[in-house]
């Protein structure tokens, strides 16, 4: 499964990452928890209701499941202007 | 003519609303405003670049939204805007927007409305590198405040 993040957290992270996701995938929140495991320095920003999930370009809950396969993408509060 | 455009070029203002003012037929009033990149942050340190990451394809549709939106609530004939990514000095504009309409108050309300909403709803971020750091800026409430004024 494909990670991608944005602004504050792909400074930090990285643009990319990947994770190894049981047969079934994983939900969102897994995904988080499991970052946050990886990364606890930042754990507060990926466990944030402020940071959303973003699958096939639409923003999707914390229960929603992606496929093994799937990619996720994580947006921190946007700043434009 | 509805348009909104993502650059990593400089972004002139005066030449962007030559260009706007061209393609114009009966509309009476032009409204254009432009987001200039300010050379200290709110804690007076001096600004040495901003840069904004963007989305693929995300970026682009969020702000196709919000000039399609505008048109749909103002009586505008036409609308531009355009916005930076990547690095941004100080001093560089890094947003402008235009809004022409027959008579004056729509060309006004739809540039504002432009721009409130590329505050909190564009998928941009926004560093700022200055000589104390880098910082990743949020919306403020004032920006969400400015934003709200316009929720049905």
């Amino acid at each position: 499964m494909n990670i991608l993040f944005f602004g504050k957290l792909g400074d930090r992270i990285g643009r990319e990452v990947s994770i190894e996701p049981p047969p079934a995938g994983f939900t969102v929140r897994e995904v988080r928890e499991l970052l946050a495991s990886l990364y606890p320095d930042l754990a507060e920003d990926l466990t944030s209701p402020s940071l959303k999930a973003c699958v096939e370009d639409a923003i999707v809950a914390d229960e929603f499941r992606v496929g093994a396969g799937g990619t996720v993408e994580f947006f921190p509060p946007l700043s434009g202007g | 003519m509805i348009e909104a455009r993502l650059t990593d070029l400089p972004l002139d203002p005066a030449a962007e609303l030559s260009r706007f003012m061209a393609k114009l037929a009966d509309e009476g009033a032009v409204v254009s405003f432009a987001g200039i990149a300010r050379p200290r942050n709110r804690d007076g340190a001096d600004v040495e670049r901003m840069f904004l990451d963007h989305h693929p394809r995300i970026t682009q549709s969020s702000i196709d939204d919000i000039a399609q939106a505008a048109s749909r609530r103002f009586a505008v004939g036409a609308i531009t805007a355009v916005h930076r990514f990547g690095e941004v000095l100080p001093g560089e504009t890094i947003v402008f927007v235009a809004a022409a309409s027959l008579h004056r108050r729509a060309a006004f309300e739809a540039a504002d409305y432009v721009m409130d909403r590329l505050k909190t709803d564009a998928v941009l971020w926004k560093r700022e590198d200055s000589v104390d750091g880098s910082r990743w800026i949020e919306p403020t409430e004032a920006d969400r405040a400015d934003r709200a004024r316009w929720s049905e």
